[in-house]
Parts: C-alpha cells; sequence; structure tokens
C-alpha cells in the first residue's frame, strides 16, 4: 500500500479554487474575453507558442503517418477523385488565364486602372489544436494578423476566423464552434447559420423566406456579414427545406474539413480601417488591422 | 511539495500541455487526454492532496487560456477530478488493471462534467462534433495508457523506486 500525507484540508482547497474558477468564468463572460483575460490569454499563448512551433515541427510528421495509415483506403479514392478534379481545374485555369491576357490587353486598349480590390492573403500552418473546437497557427501580429479576421482553408472555404492573436501566433474558432453565427446567403435568400451540438453540421434559418431551397445548393457569405467578405463558399444545404409560414430552416453541411487541415489562410478583412473601427471588436485592434492590410499587401506587390 | 518534486510535476504537466494541444488533438482514433491523465496520475503520489487540486486547477486554466474557451471551464473541471481522484485513491491499488480502470472512469467522469459545465455556461460546442466517441474513446485511451505508465509516473514524481509496483 501507498503511504502517502492525509489532510483535511481537501474540502476547503476544493471549495476556494472552484470560487475561483467560477469567478473567472464569470469574469471572463462580462469581459468578453478582453481586458486582463485577454492579456493573460495573449501572454500565456506568448510563452508557449514556441514550444508548440518546435513540438509541431517534429509531431505534424508522426500525426500525418498515423492519420493516413488509419484512412489508407479513403486516402487512395480521395486521390484518384483529386487527380480527376486536378485535370478539370487545369483545363478551366488555362481558359481563366486566357481570358485574363484578353482582358489585360482590354484594359491596356482602353487605359482601365485595376480596382484593386483582392485582399491580402496571409497563409499559416496550423501548429496547435488547444481543444477539439480550436487551432493555432504560426502566424501573428507580427505577419499582420489582426483579431477577427476571416480564416479559409487552402481551396479557399470558410473555416472561421480569428479569436487571440500573440506575436507570433493565433488562436482560430472553426465557425462550427463560434457562439456568433454567420450571415449567408443560398440563392437570393439571406440567412443565418448557427453551429449544433454534437455534430459538424450547422443549421441555417432564413427569416422572411419566400422559395423553397433545394438540397446541394451553395452556401456562401452574405454582403450584410458583419464577420466576412460576401461571396466565400461556406458548404452545401443537406436537405430540402420549404419556407413555414416565412421562415425557413434547414441543415448545412460546411465544406471545410477541420481533421485534415494542415495550413489556412488568413484574410486581411476588412480591408478598410475605417470599416475595421467601427466593428464589433475593441478599439485597440483597429491599429493592428490597418497595419495587416498594409504588410499584407505589400508582400503581394512584391 | 518539495521544490524538486515541484519541478518534475510543472515539467510534466507542461509536456503534457504541448503534446496534447499539438500531436494527440490532431489525430481522430487515438485520442488520450494527457493533462487529464497526470492529474489523475498525481493523486497516486505521495504530493500533498492540496498541491494535487492546486496542481489541477492551474493545469486546467493552461489549457483554458490556450483555448477559446471561457477561462476557468476546464480548471473547474480537472479541479473537480482531482478531488474525485484523491477520495478513491484507495480503491485504485489493488493492482495494474486496477489503476487503468480508475483512471478510465475519472477520465470519463471528467468529461461528463466538463459537457455539463460548458453547456451551463454556452460553451456547448467544447466538446467537438464527435462529444460521444469523445466521451468514450478518451477515457479507452487514458485507460490503457494508465496501465502502461502509472507505475513509472509515480516513481519519477516520489523518486521512490519501490513505489506503486503491483505483484
Amino acid at each position: 500500500m501507498l503511504t502517502r500525507e492525509t489532510s483535511d484540508r481537501t474540502l476547503p482547497t476544493l471549495i476556494t479554487l472552484l470560487v475561483v474558477g467560477i469567478l473567472l468564468v464569470t469574469f471572463d463572460v462580462r469581459t468578453s474575453g478582453g481586458g486582463m483575460v485577454g492579456v493573460l490569454r495573449t501572454g500565456t499563448q506568448t510563452i508557449v507558442a514556441p514550444m508548440q512551433k518546435v513540438a509541431s515541427y517534429v509531431v505534424n510528421p508522426v500525426a500525418d503517418m498515423v492519420q493516413s495509415l488509419a484512412e489508407v483506403a479513403i486516402l487512395r479514392q480521395e486521390n484518384l477523385k483529386l487527380r480527376e478534379e486536378l485535370a478539370e481545374a487545369l483545363a478551366e485555369l488555362i481558359a481563366v488565364q486566357d481570358e485574363q491576357a484578353r482582358l489585360g490587353l482590354l484594359e491596356q486598349i482602353y487605359e482601365l486602372e485595376s480596382a484593386g480590390g483582392d485582399l491580402g492573403r496571409t497563409v499559416a500552418n496550423v501548429i496547435g489544436r488547444p481543444d477539439r473546437v480550436s487551432l493555432i497557427i504560426d502566424k501573428g501580429a507580427s505577419d499582420g494578423i489582426a483579431k477577427g479576421q476571416p480564416v479559409l482553408d487552402t481551396n479557399g472555404f470558410v473555416v472561421g476566423s480569428v479569436h487571440t492573436v500573440t506575436q507570433g501566433s493565433a488562436t482560430i474558432v472553426p465557425m462550427i464552434a463560434g457562439q456568433d453565427g454567420v450571415a449567408v446567403v443560398v440563392g437570393e435568400q439571406v440567412g443565418i447559420l448557427m453551429p449544433q451540438v454534437a455534430t459538424d453540421e450547422m443549421r441555417l434559418e432564413i427569416l422572411d423566406s419566400r422559395a423553397p431551397i433545394l438540397a446541394g445548393e451553395r452556401v456562401e457569405t452574405s454582403a450584410a456579414s458583419v464577420n466576412f467578405p460576401a461571396g466565400l463558399p461556406v458548404g452545401q444545404i443537406l436537405v430540402d427545406a420549404a419556407p413555414t409560414v416565412d421562415t425557413l430552416t434547414t441543415t448545412v453541411q460546411p465544406y471545410s474539413n477541420l481533421d485534415t487541415l494542415r495550413l489556412v489562410v488568413v484574410l486581411a478583412w476588412p480591408p478598410d480601417p475605417i470599416t475595421a473601427a467601427t466593428g464589433a471588436d475593441a478599439p485597440e485592434q483597429t491599429t493592428t488591422t490597418t497595419t495587416t492590410t498594409t504588410t499584407t499587401t505589400s508582400e503581394d506587390d512584391g | 511539495m518539495r521544490l524538486r518534486t515541484g519541478f518534475a510535476v510543472f515539467g510534466m504537466v507542461i509536456v503534457a500541455v504541448v503534446v496534447q494541444t499539438t500531436l494527440i488533438n490532431q489525430l481522430q482514433f487515438v485520442t488520450p487526454d494527457l493533462v487529464m491523465l497526470v492529474v489523475i496520475l498525481l493523486s497516486l503520489t505521495r504530493v500533498r492532496p492540496e498541491a494535487v487540486l492546486g496542481v489541477a486547477f492551474v493545469s486546467g486554466l493552461l489549457l483554458d487560456l490556450l483555448g477559446s474557451s471561457l477561462l476557468g471551464l476546464r480548471a473547474i473541471v480537472f479541479t473537480v477530478v482531482a478531488y474525485a481522484a484523491i477520495r478513491t485513491r484507495e480503491r485504485a491499488e489493488i493492482g495494474r488493471v486496477g489503476v487503468a480502470l480508475w483512471v478510465g472512469f475519472l477520465t470519463f467522469g471528467g468529461i461528463v462534467v466538463l459537457a455539463l459545465v460548458g453547456t451551463l455556461f454556452g460553451q456547448e460546442t467544447l466538446l467537438g462534433s464527435d462529444v460521444v466517441s469523445h466521451m468514450f474513446l478518451v477515457p479507452i485511451a487514458n485507460t490503457i495508457l494508465a496501465a502502461a505508465t502509472a507505475g513509472l509516473f509515480v516513481r519519477l514524481v516520489d523518486r521512490d523506486a519501490t513505489a506503486l509496483r503491483f505483484t
């Protein structure tokens, strides 16, 4: 048998720690993750992120290998499918390049200037997953990442948004776990996409709906969204649905697959610092967003 | 808790947190909760129970700070799990299988409490999309890991080669 110190102080210690824990939760809820809690998070992530980067460099190949062994049959099928898609994409690319060349020529002829509407993009590696519903990436404020910026996967599908930023890392909260809904558009109907418990499918609610929605229809971010630029692909409708009175509810399967994410793309959005300043986030993030736009745009230009 | 033991425990917690947040959470099938495992196994050592509760709280807080969930959620859950472990540890001393099953049950309880506390504070999506499989696979993985490492862990922390040896 083991010999240990016995103590009667465990219950008072437990109660004290539980009270402290509940106070912390309440404090976090009241400050919405900002203030002292935000500083604490940023500080901890700044310390731990370098260790995670090193660990991720070592363990990512191991994780990939284990995952690949478990899914070898699925990967073979997926590989074949991807080859077909690649061939189609290459054909489309050639057509687009041809059109771009024609466009460039026409712009030159009519002396038109580019609208410059492209958003800055920062590619980042996923170096950690602190829990089942968030990701840590290896790019932070020093790379132009700011809180609230949209995050896409390498196919351009919406993943989520930036939750916390340190100098060298950032935490991403996927839309399937976010507390806020995403304003989306299906055809011409605008609705809100909300996460659901215990599934990666999302619930779409369209108020003031006038037409039915069919399975397979594409869901994109809406111009009404304050967190995402319009027109980004989000997912597809899973079940046919018709409006009841004037409300329509159905389920959506997001395109992005969190389990296989290794790389993400962070958009420098909103591109206009004035828009960022009027956003829902704290005022101090305005400065960071300004830096983001400048940095990333100049990288793209170069 | 002596300084040397304190450093050993701190090191183990940090390693567990880093491995958990980089390697383990990227896997879909083999998914132990290393930090919870360390917290539970710590109650089998000669570290004072109050210190075990403190370590559990800090470990949970560390995970909360690294993640996007509310600060304090995992701290509360890990503290409750550590308390349950301290109160029931005598039952684990019947052998290797006993220790492993005890760890498995406590891990299961911890995940259930996390789901409940998360729901209570509006964090229903805390456990991700595969809650049910997560609720069973994590305890099973922790059970297997505990069977393999519990004795070594206790001997390392207590620096006692005879600790937790089952015949």
